[in-house]
């Protein structure tokens, strides 16, 4: 696949990506940027201008929690207004891409 | 590269921003740093992850300064986009750069012009009437120098901020590391 195509298709599914992995406990950049950059091999560092928007667009909060080994660390929490925002871009995800796949594959 | 390098290299690029932003952009990349070397990784390897710091500066400040132009919108914020960006074009396209400097300069040159005009207008107004009989022509001239100048101005300021709505446009496009965390 190209690369500006991927880079698109990232683009867009990123934030749902963080969404997604919030919703299922609060984390830490690092392990955030981890798990994406190994699932869908994107730059390590991107996640930090991400996480410092979707903050400022009110979807996430942060917090520090003491950690035993070196300095405090910054977890990130889902706040109602990105609790709903998962919801509704999962739902608009699920109807696209079974669009997709059903161009893709043709009709089951 | 090493933690070191990378983050002095990073600081450097990002001088010019708030400092708060500033600390708060370096202190997620030292945790970052920090995390990795816990992890087990080695800090060539996480820098060579994160990607050319001094481009990554210069796309955060071309982004911090694009966001203050679409939410503010005035002349000092577009002035503040326009330098970061044309930092990051004149990399990428090293062959546009005379022409956005073209295009800058024309700009620039029609604003003094349309200021000069309009205050030779008002010279004339209020100086005019005692150098020449003709006092309503001189005046009616007067005024319509500056009328015509006021309306050059307002075209200039028009030309210029489609210029750095432009700029948005194609700077957004050359922003490689970023991209996908722009929304």
């Amino acid at each position: 696949m190209s690369e500006a195509i991927q880079a698109q298709l990232k683009r867009g599914v990123l934030e749902l990506c963080v969404l997604a992995l919030l919703s299922r406990g609060d984390a830490y950049a690092y392990e955030i940027a981890s798990r994406l950059a190994k699932g869908i091999d994107m730059g390590e560092g991107t996640i930090y201008p991400l996480m410092r928007r979707m903050q400022s667009d009110g979807l996430v909060d942060t917090y520090l929690v003491e950690s035993s080994s070196g300095p405090p660390r910054k977890y990130y929490k889902l706040t109602t207004s990105g609790q709903a925002s998962f919801a509704a871009q999962k739902d608009e995800w699920t109807a696209f891409s079974k669009a997709v796949d059903e161009i893709l594959w043709g009709p089951k | 590269m090493s933690r070191q390098v990378f983050m002095d290299r990073l600081r450097d690029g990002l001088r010019g921003l708030p400092q708060q932003a500033v600390a708060d952009i370096t202190a997620d990349y030292e945790a970052h740093f920090a995390e990795a070397e816990a992890a087990g990784r080695s800090e060539a390897k996480v820098a060579a992850a994160l990607g050319d710091p001094a481009r990554l500066a210069r796309e955060l400040r071309t982004e911090t300064a694009l966001k203050r132009w679409a939410t503010e919108g005035h002349r000092s914020a577009a002035s503040a986009a326009f330098f970061p960006l044309l930092g990051l074009v004149a990399v990428d396209v090293p062959l546009l750069l005379p022409v956005f400097l073209a295009v800058a300069g024309t700009l620039f040159g029609f604003a003094i012009a349309a200021i000069v005009c309009f205050g030779g207008g008002a010279v004339v107004f209020v100086a005019g009437p005692f150098f020449h009989n003709d006092v309503a022509a001189v005046m009616l001239a007067a005024l319509g120098v500056m009328a015509g100048s006021a309306s050059m101005g307002a075209l200039t300021a028009l030309a210029s901020i489609g210029f750095v709505n432009a700029l948005v446009w194609y700077g957004r496009l050359h922003m490689r590391l970023l991209k996908p965390a722009l929304g």
